[in-house]
């Protein structure tokens, strides 16, 4: 056996697979998105048709940009890289092909249930269950296959893109599981387990690190292998990558909360995720500076490589994007930039400059591998990114004025004590020319990535398919080698200090008084014990790290429980403290039946992409929205309708504002009440019947979830609620407007009306 | 930006590379620029910091947001009321109606804020009709102020006091007056 040659043949047939999916996902995720920037512009363009309306297209745009568009990416050159780090070809081809027609079968079913208004009501999280038990199966499928392959390796030592691909692979898994946990109603519709102010944790602990394991860390693990491949060049340095990747890793988590600063979500934790986004900006940056300076010594290349300058821009994007994410999780900035377009334009400096470019840099340099030729026309690729970059700058530039503009004028008081912009219309029609320069960069970004899709296609019919090879010497064995056990991973220096930090900070943070004391000396003392000690032990304890990179299993649990740490110190005493009994004050009073079912259709359509139902504690929103949302006014609401954009103005307290005939005008057109509005006309509402049989399961699971309803039978929750339907009615119809009390306009008026409306209960009296 | 490093310059050489090599790709280790070190120094001395002033209740604590905004918002509406000077009289409300500059002032404001439901022509729709010669809730000057004021919420009219300020809900008022003869308010 020594010394013999084998050949090991890559897959390569599962990458171009992936990777001719990423380019058709691209464009269709993207013309999405130039869609519904289209219909903000032109609400004519909803073409009042239920499937294509802004709320249901929504969520469409970003969950094919996101899971179909990136994921396929990621699945590409993860595929790619591992099987090259790893010296093998992946463990199972069968695994491979399950998990690529299964995410294609997902994303199938994505893209008709969601125009259809199947969906959670959470930011994309917004699949029903069914699909989520295949998108968990399918994420395993993709796991096994991955450590699979990591355990038959022949190169002992996890290169860093591996570090991250392991991190995302765990994390997504966790953070997925969680969010996604509900009890179905049916076998389309399901209720989260979580409701009010756990919803929200949960929803943007995962919406936030979403942004974190699905869309940046297995895209820099993707950098650090194409980036010194395209350059020719070897990585800037070792140890920044060990700093940044578990620095990322552990603070990435704790940030969530910065999608809640100034709501009811209680102070420690609006404080643990401002503070935790601030020191993620260094680590953030570290991966920028390794992909940027892996480029010393071939900066020439940014003239005539295409792949470099997507890479470049790409990278300077991250950078941009992660030194703005850290300003806005400042609270006082994040007054005035959230529920504004300043969080679009700085999701798509990420999404458009980081992901894209990324992709676009991958794909120009994989698929001439991939297909054994040069790329069709390098000018084109040019072309491809400089009106890309153009769509960019205006894409994000018209935001930034957009939600500046807005967030301004929404909060701008005047001298005499009252609102100086009372009309939430006027706020709108004066970000409206923005709204078309943003179409217009989408636009340009679209055409820059269909100009890739034919410069591809010209290049793969030039082309032959072909997978590459490597000799391996079979002595290199496969797997790793043994003699790492379990104590091992955690009693030595560098994860021992590590844990006495974590410890006596959390023992500083919480604790009473005179630990406080305690704890930060202790916390000063281990810093500089920590610092001497690894100083005085010479080179061992990178050693020791040295010889975890041997040890994938052990490498992966130190990885998961960095990860772990901060979203159960945030989540867990929430579930226990904030729970239903937790209120402050005030408790929302639950809703009747046909409110209920009134709430299914506002969540059905899409209601909370354009509007938030959480007034924050500020001069300008009581005089605008009224009294600000309390903790304990949203208890029953499974998922949380806080919404995190205000395209229309927060409607926590529209219940009672208006009279029902005003709502039923306003939804049939929006504009025969609201001139300039650019909301969708709504009038399939008048036309169908509330599903009132679907009630019955629904309060059941209620119930399940803790809010106090009695006992009904099928009767009765009819009678309940076609007696509130006839209520609504014949007010309607005092008013000359005739519809049916079984109606979907009639329910989600009933759900509009009692918004806002709770009951002040005695904090002295003990629950 | 573009300009080509030499390949063999002396910094470059002294560089050193780690001695693996994966698939080709090499690591060099170099140092931790300071300037980086030191921006994630400070954020997280500055996190320390911001807890303890914020989170430690015999130093600092946090403030309640909702209670000072309340508190703020009620003390902006008494210095409102207190500057808001004497009340206006039936009368002169009454010729604020036939002056121009008022009129056209509370046009806008009604434009904006009014006509959804009383419709552009004043003549009504899901609010009641501005314009006949009917006042459901008193004719005179003073009382479509007070209305306009203080809404009917048990008929959907919102309170526009608040939302709109003493110097609007005067010229909105002045605007309906003067869609009418002296002898139709009463």
């Amino acid at each position: 056996m020594k010394n013999e040659k084998t050949t090991v043949v890559f897959d390569d047939d599962i990458v171009r697979k992936f990777l001719i999916v990423t380019i058709l996902w691209g464009v269709v995720g993207m013309l999405a998105g130039v869609l519904i920037a289209s219909q903000l512009a032109f609400w004519k363009m909803n073409f009042n048709i239920p499937w294509t309306s802004f709320g249901r297209l929504r969520p469409l745009h970003t969950n094919a940009a996101i899971f179909a568009f990136v994921g396929n990416m990621m699945f590409a050159g993860i595929y790619y890289s591992t099987q090259r780090l790893c010296k093998t070809r992946l463990a199972s081809d069968f695994l491979s092909r399950v998990h690529f027609w299964g995410w294609q079968f997902i994303i199938v079913c994505a893209a008709i249930s969601l125009p259809l208004g199947l969906t959670r009501g959470k930011e994309y999280a917004e699949l029903i269950w069914p699909i989520n038990i295949m998108v968990a199966t399918i994420w395993v499928v993709f796991g096994v296959n991955f450590f699979w392959t990591l355990a038959i390796r022949r190169e002992k030592t996890l290169y860093v893109a591996l570090w991250f691909y392991i991190a995302t692979i765990l994390v997504i898994a966790m953070l997925y599981i969680v969010n996604h946990l509900q009890i179905p109603t049916s076998l389309l519709h399901g209720y989260p387990i979580f409701g009010g102010v756990q919803d929200a944790l949960v929803q943007w602990w995962y919406g936030h690190n979403a942004v974190a394991f699905f869309l940046t860390t297995p895209i820099l693990g993707i950098m650090y292998y194409f980036m010194p491949k395209a350059a020719e060049r070897p990585v800037y340095s070792y140890r920044l990558s060990i700093v940044h990747f578990w620095s990322l890793v552990f603070i990435y988590i704790w940030a969530g909360p910065h999608h809640l600063l100034n709501t009811a979500l209680p102070p420690w934790l609006q404080s643990l995720g401002m503070i935790f986004s601030l020191m993620l900006w260094a680590p953030s940056w570290g991966g920028m500076l390794n992909g940027l300076l892996t480029l010393r010594g071939a900066w020439d290349k940014l003239r005539t490589d295409p792949v470099i300058k997507f890479f470049v821009a790409g990278i300077t994007f991250y950078g941009m994007a992660t030194f703005e994410g850290p300003l806005l999780a400042i609270k006082s900035v994040n007054a005035l930039s959230h529920y504004t377009d300043w969080t679009i334009g700085h999701v798509h400096s990420g999404t458009l400059g980081w992901n894209g470019f990324m992709a676009a840099g991958m794909i120009y340099w994989l698929v001439p591998r991939l297909w054994n030729t040069k790329l069709y026309s390098i000018k084109l690729a040019d072309f491809h990114f400089w009106i890309g970059m153009i769509g960019i700058l205006f894409y994000v530039a018209s935001m930034w004025v957009s939600g500046i503009t807005q967030g301004l004028m929404l909060n701008a008081v005047s001298s005499d004590g009252v609102l100086k912009n009372p009309n939430f219309l006027d706020t709108v029609n004066s970000i409206l020319p923005m709204m078309h320069l943003r179409l217009l960069g989408g636009l340009l970004y679209l055409a820059g990535f269909i100009l890739l899709a034919y410069n591809i296609l010209r290049t793969i019919r030039m082309g032959k398919a072909v997978n590459g090879t490597i000799e391996v010497l079979e002595e290199e064995g496969h797997g790793a080698e043994a003699g790492f056990g379990f104590w091992k991973i955690f009693l030595n220096p560098p994860v021992m200090y590590s844990l006495l930090i974590i410890i006596f900070t959390m023992m500083f943070g919480v604790g009473p008084d005179t630990l406080k004391f305690f704890a930060l000396v202790m916390l000063i003392f281990t810093l500089i014990a920590g610092y001497l000690h690894m100083e005085l032990s010479g080179s061992s304890w990178g050693e020791w790290y040295d010889r975890l990179l041997n040890h994938a299993m052990p490498f992966t649990v130190l990885t998961f429980l960095a990860a772990a740490i901060g979203g159960s110190i945030q989540i867990i005493p929430t579930l226990i403290m904030h729970n239903k009994s937790h209120i402050e004050g005030y408790r929302q009073i639950p809703y009747t039946p046909l409110e209920l079912a009134g709430r299914d259709i506002y969540i059905r359509e899409g209601c909370y992409n354009c509007h938030s139902q959480m007034i924050r504690p500020f001069v300008s929103e009581l005089m605008r929205y009224g009294a600000y949302s309390k903790i304990g006014e949203s208890i029953y609401d499974h998922p949380f309708q806080w919404g995190s954009k205000r395209t229309g103005p927060d409607l926590h307290r529209v219940g009672s504002k208006y009279p029902n005939s005003w709502h039923f005008k306003h939804m049939e057109n929006p504009r025969s009440v609201s001139v300039g509005s650019n909301m969708p006309n709504y009038g399939w509402l008048i036309e169908d019947k509330t599903d009132l049989r679907a009630l019955e399961s629904k309060l059941k699971v209620m119930i399940q979830l803790g809010v106090p309803y009695p006992k009904r039978t099928m009767e009765e929750i009819n009678q309940e609620a076609m007696a509130q339907g006839k209520l609504i009615s014949d007010n309607l119809q005092k008013e000359g407007i005739i519809v049916e009390p079984d109606r979907e306009m009639v329910a989600i008026i009933a759900y509009l009306q009692q918004l806002g409306k709770s009951e002040k209960v005695d904090q002295s009296v003990k629950e | 930006m573009s300009e080509q490093l030499p390949q063999n310059s002396p910094q470059q050489n002294e560089d050193p590379l780690r001695p693996h090599s994966f698939d080709g790709i090499q690591e060099y280790d170099k140092r931790l620029p300071n300037w980086w070190l030191w921006t994630l120094y400070l954020a997280v001395i500055y996190a320390f910091a911001y807890w303890f002033w914020f989170h430690w209740p015999s130093v600092g604590g946090i403030v309640d947001q909702g209670v000072e905004a309340e508190q703020e918002l009620n003390r902006i509406q008494m210095a409102a009321l207190a500057s808001g000077g004497a009340e206006m009289t039936d009368d002169q409300l009454w010729s604020m109606s036939q002056e121009g500059a008022s009129v056209a002032a509370g046009k806008v404001t009604f434009m904006a804020n009014c006509a959804a439901c009383h419709g552009p022509e004043l003549k009504g729709g899901i609010g009641v009709n501005l314009v006949d010669t009917t006042w459901i809730h008193g004719g005179k000057p003073t009382q479509v102020v007070q209305t306009i004021s203080n809404g009917v919420l048990e008929k959907g009219m919102p309170q526009w006091g608040k939302v709109l300020g003493k110097k609007r809900i005067l010229e909105v008022a002045a605007f309906v007056l003067s869609h009418h003869t002296k002898d139709e308010i009463k």
